[in-house]
């Protein structure tokens, strides 16, 4: 057999804790003592691992522990998962990738009712879907965080159009759907912060962010996911590339898509939103722009004075200060005063002599 | 010692390319492989060249050099900027060797990145009749992981008519891209 023997629940080499690496040059030593390993989308999974679980019937507690980082999906104990005596091994799948990844670098190495856990993930048991989702997942959150919009197939989804709907209460960065979508297109979609702006905004490590993919889009992508997927008989007729990948697709349908003039790249419509905000404010404070004539409404703001870099007013205080500390340092004092240094007007303060 | 992030990176290729130790070689293309992740990286990479490092790697004898450039670059190549330009340096054919290695993390990071670098121009060489006819057989390994990654190939990158033109060919020659031994 090839690969890892047997399916889920049969030790895979991704399972073994790894030692920790000692010879690290120390500009690169992290926190913690970690193993020399690779983390790409393969390897991480809603599913994780559990192993070293103490067996005292603890896996209520056990669950409960791991449910602080997010929802989970299932969990059951695995019976024929080898295990060192007296513990016992878990399975807690969670319902977003980003909470398994939390979890998983919380709990690993962590002492639990005495015993140490060791925490890793487990994509093996993944399905088909589930593996095809994590992907898309991964394919969007690539395309948000680098403002790239290329990621996602565009068939015409003649489908629910409860997508429609659920898409305008966030930020929906494609078109998903045909015109359905763009017909109830909601302007105020890309205002939601709960999008990513710039990649130079984004947390490095892309962990724990929970705004990466909100319920919905795992739904819709799944619905996408699972058509794209399904469909194998795709004839020419409905489209000439047959099993195009997602990447292409966007680009060629943007031109002639019907609904295009609703759609406009979030970007653009964030700084539409802030140009026509600087406008109204402009508006309605000062009244007027500068090269129109509309009438004033309202208080004006006093004019910021241009100011002449070269004009010798400007050097007055620190004329005045220079003049003063002169003074002072050629005047023979047995009592020395600060000048008066803020002041405009040269005021000769006359010491009382006592 | 602190450092800002790009002078970090630039520690790491430097102590990549400076070093003796084999040890040291793995660990910090692992770092790197690892910052791949993450896309606030990426210009960074790019100006330190990490893409081609990667690329490099490929063809290395030493296969755990080749895990982890492979991961590295399964992690970086969805960003457009990053898939282009492994597009135009060729990568493709080193990463479709890559589905011969005998370390289950190569391959299924091959077989991912294939999928994620397929565009309409590339998808001649990402689906070519040899990568389908190696999928096919994936698709039934006992490897979960594989036969998954396998499976959504072949569905959702390649055509029909590609698959059953593959599924004809392993029917008539033994020959093909070995399934890892892991």
């Amino acid at each position: 057999a090839a690969g890892s023997s047997g399916g889920p629940g049969a030790p895979c080499r991704h399972h073994a804790q790894l030692g920790a690496c000692e010879s690290r040059a120390k500009y690169r030593e992290g926190w913690r003592p970690r193993a020399v390993k690779v983390y790409t989308i393969n390897l991480e999974s809603r599913y994780l691992l559990i192993q070293g679980v103490p067996a005292l019937g603890v896996m209520k507690e056990l669950v409960e522990q791991f449910a602080l980082y997010g929802a989970i999906e299932e969990y059951h104990a695995l019976d024929e998962y080898p295990a060192e005596q007296f513990t016992e091994v878990y399975l807690i799948k969670f319902k977003k990738l980003q909470c398994a990844r939390v979890a998983k670098k919380k709990m690993d190495e962590r002492s639990f009712f005495g015993s140490l856990l060791h925490v890793c993930y487990a994509p093996e048991f993944e399905t088909v879907q589930e593996t095809r989702e994590k992907l898309q997942d991964r394919r969007k959150y690539i395309a948000k965080a680098t403002n790239q919009r290329d990621c996602f197939v565009l068939k015409k989804v003649e489908g629910p159009k409860k997508t429609a709907s659920r898409n305008s209460e966030h930020d929906c960065p494609w078109s998903t759907s045909g015109s359905h979508v763009a017909s109830n297109w909601d302007p105020a979609c890309f205002t939601s912060s709960s999008g990513v702006s710039h990649n130079t905004a984004y947390p490095s490590g892309n962990q724990n962010q929970s705004l990466l993919t909100p319920p919905h889009y795992d739904n819709n992508c799944a619905e996408i996911a699972g058509y794209f997927g399904q469909n194998t008989s795709l004839t020419p007729s409905v489209h000439p590339e047959g099993h195009i990948p997602p990447a292409s697709l966007m680009q060629q349908r943007m031109v002639p898509y019907n609904g295009i003039d609703r759609f406009m790249p979030r970007t653009t419509h964030l700084q539409e939103r802030k140009r026509k905000r600087e406008e109204s404010n402009k508006f309605s404070l000062i009244g007027t722009s500068e090269d129109n004539t509309e009438v004033v409404i309202g208080p004006q703001l006093p004019e910021i004075p241009k100011v002449d870099m070269d004009d010798e007013s400007l050097n007055t205080s620190a004329t005045l200060i220079r003049n003063k500390l002169k003074e002072v340092a050629d005047s023979v004092s047995t009592s020395v005063e600060k000048p008066e240094s803020s002041s405009a007007k040269p005021l000769v303060k006359q010491r009382r002599r006592i | 010692m602190e450092l800002g992030r790009l002078e970090y990176l630039q520690a790491l290729v430097t102590e990549f390319q400076v070093t003796d130790s084999t040890e040291a070689k793995e660990q910090v293309l692992a770092n790197l492989a690892n910052f791949a992740y993450d896309p606030s990286n990426y210009e960074y990479l790019r100006q330190l060249q990490v893409l081609d490092l990667f690329l490099d790697m490929l063809t290395e004898d030493n296969e755990t050099l080749v895990e982890f450039a492979m991961g590295g670059l399964c992690n970086l190549c969805l960003d457009k900027t990053n898939k282009e330009y492994i597009l135009e340096a060729s990568g493709v054919e080193p990463i479709i060797n890559c589905l011969s290695s005998s370390n289950e993390e190569t391959v299924v990071s091959a077989v991912t990145t294939l999928m994620f670098l397929t565009t309409p121009r590339s998808r001649a060489q990402t689906t070519a009749l040899p990568v389908v006819e190696c999928m096919l057989r994936f698709s039934l390994s006992a490897n979960t992981r594989l036969s998954n990654l396998a499976s959504i190939f072949l569905q959702d990158y390649c055509s029909p008519p590609q698959v059953e033109e593959a599924r004809n060919l392993s029917k008539h020659t033994a020959v093909g891209i070995p399934l890892p031994k892991d």
